[in-house]
């Protein structure tokens, strides 16, 4: 192969990379914040626990290339392009940590939360003190499994011109060129296994401290 | 006068008037609480008095431990007045009242995320005591409930035996300095012989600090043991209230079959 071709596809590996590391982080902090958030309100709040888990359980159940369709039409979120793609990603990695939130919290020791509540803590205390710490390692694992589905789901995102590895994969399918195909595809699976690895150690770490 | 006074502002002032006179510490009056169609306290009444210890003795399902609950709020009477120092605990605020007022269970409770000095002084830390004078406490508490700090004070939980986390739940009880003391049957799960320690140890410690106390217990010799009065309750309704020697001669048959429970040895004395 030429030189310029491989040092063209190694360059956009490169950017088409980093834009797929900006989708997939900002769709993943926003889908924590939202997740936890909800999580932690839905265990004061049964009706909400319920009504957001079933919406979450909705949002993942659709088709990630259905969901990106559904979302193209709609008003101010919609239409073409990386806040689409953003969006639609966010709705797909809330389900996990919305549910390992809930899961975590719910698991606390009830034993511990009485006491806790009986000396004295508030209601803010008891979460930061103790809920919060206890549940995150399930916390994590939840937020895990979405950042690694979400760089799976994010190589899609390039259907709808939200740019990313799958940028690659499209135009070598195409072209019905494997190499293209397969410099799109091998970083994505890379990214996702780093990202897994880290996030173990991270969660082990988490669970050695008790 | 209404056993629920609501939002009155007059409230607070009459109950303090009120119970000036009558001097007890802590006063159950016509407490019911119910839960569904199960009646768990039935109108209870008693009081209790500055430094003295009060054993609620009675079967599970007697309402020994929502009595207990409902002294710290966790749970709220249907009708009927709970008098802690003077106030109905109606009107204080539940945060404020348990941070006065140490509690003990039998699952213990403590923070498995929190090293032993960190649990012993949880009510010094969200109270927002300088970490100077918390540590302090710390120390101070697990030298008096049996445990070297410099040994223990590191440890997480995990790494100690029942009966050491007993004595850390006690020690974390007492370390804001409570104006009383709550038990849930707190050496329930312990083997006879820690059992027997930590009985010594909590008389040592009422001893030192006075600290008014209800205890909740199924198990008559702890009751005897430990008691300055016992308070039977039974299916809801308090059944007798008499101190650990007049016990013995009540004619109440639930009290009695409570005393059949000791071995023969132990009634001979």
């Amino acid at each position: 192969m030429d030189r310029m071709v491989v040092e063209s596809l190694l360059r956009d590996i490169g950017v088409l990379s980093l834009e797929h590391l900006e989708l997939v982080v900002i769709a993943a902090l926003i889908a924590a914040i939202l997740g936890v958030g909800l999580g932690v309100l839905g265990t004061r709040r049964p009706a909400l626990r319920r009504y957001s888990l079933a919406f979450a359980n909705i949002m993942q159940t659709v088709p990630s290339l259905a969901l990106f369709g559904f979302l193209i039409p709609i008003p101010l979120i919609g239409g073409i392009g990386q806040r689409t793609a953003i969006i639609s990603l966010i709705l797909y990695a809330l389900l996990p940590i919305l549910r390992n939130t809930i899961t975590g919290i719910a698991g606390v020791e009830p034993s511990v939360r009485e006491a806790a509540v009986a000396m004295g803590m508030t209601n803010g205390q008891l979460l930061r003190f103790v809920e919060l710490p206890l549940a995150a390692p399930t916390i994590l694992a939840g937020l895990r499994t979405a950042v690694v589905a979400t760089i799976g789901t994010a190589t899609i995102a390039a259907a709808i011109g939200a740019g990313g590895l799958g940028v690659l994969i499209f135009r070598g399918l195409a072209s019905v060129d494997t190499i293209e195909i397969l410099a799109g595809a091998v970083p994505a699976a890379l990214m996702a296994l780093v990202a897994d690895g880290l996030m173990a150690i991270a969660e082990r770490r988490l669970e050695i401290q008790r | 006068m209404p056993s629920h006074c609501g939002e009155h502002e007059t409230a607070p002032v009459r109950s303090k008037l009120l119970t000036s006179f009558e001097m007890a510490f802590l006063s159950f009056k016509d407490v019911l609480y119910r839960r569904g169609a199960l009646t768990v306290l039935n109108r209870v009444s008693f009081d209790l008095e500055a430094g003295e210890t009060l054993v609620l003795l009675g079967r599970s399902g007697s309402g020994k431990t929502t009595a207990l609950r409902l002294i710290n709020r966790l749970l709220e009477p249907e009708s009927g007045t709970i008098l802690f120092d003077g106030e109905d605990i109606q009107h204080v605020d539940p945060i404020l009242l348990r941070r006065k007022i140490g509690y003990v269970i039998q699952e213990i409770g403590l923070l498995p995320h929190w090293t032993v000095g960190q649990n012993i002084a949880l009510v010094p830390t969200i109270a927002g005591w300088e970490p100077g004078k918390r540590d302090e406490r710390a120390r101070e508490l697990l030298s008096q409930v049996g445990l070297p700090p410099d040994e223990y004070l590191r440890r997480y939980p995990r790494a100690l035996s029942g009966g050491q986390r007993q004595r850390v739940g006690v020690a974390r009880a007492l370390a804001a300095s409570p104006a009383l003391l709550l038990f849930d049957e707190p050496f329930g799960a312990l083997d006879p012989v820690t059992r027997r320690e930590m009985q010594l140890q909590f008389l040592a410690l009422r001893d030192r600090y006075q600290t008014p106390s209800v205890f909740v217990t199924h198990d008559v010799a702890e009751a005897l043991t430990l008691a300055s009065r016992i308070a039977v309750l039974d299916a809801g309704n308090l059944e007798t209230i008499a101190t650990p020697d007049d016990f013995r001669n009540v004619s109440s048959p639930v009290a009695r079959s409570f005393l059949d429970t000791l071995t023969p040895l132990d009634k001979v004395h």
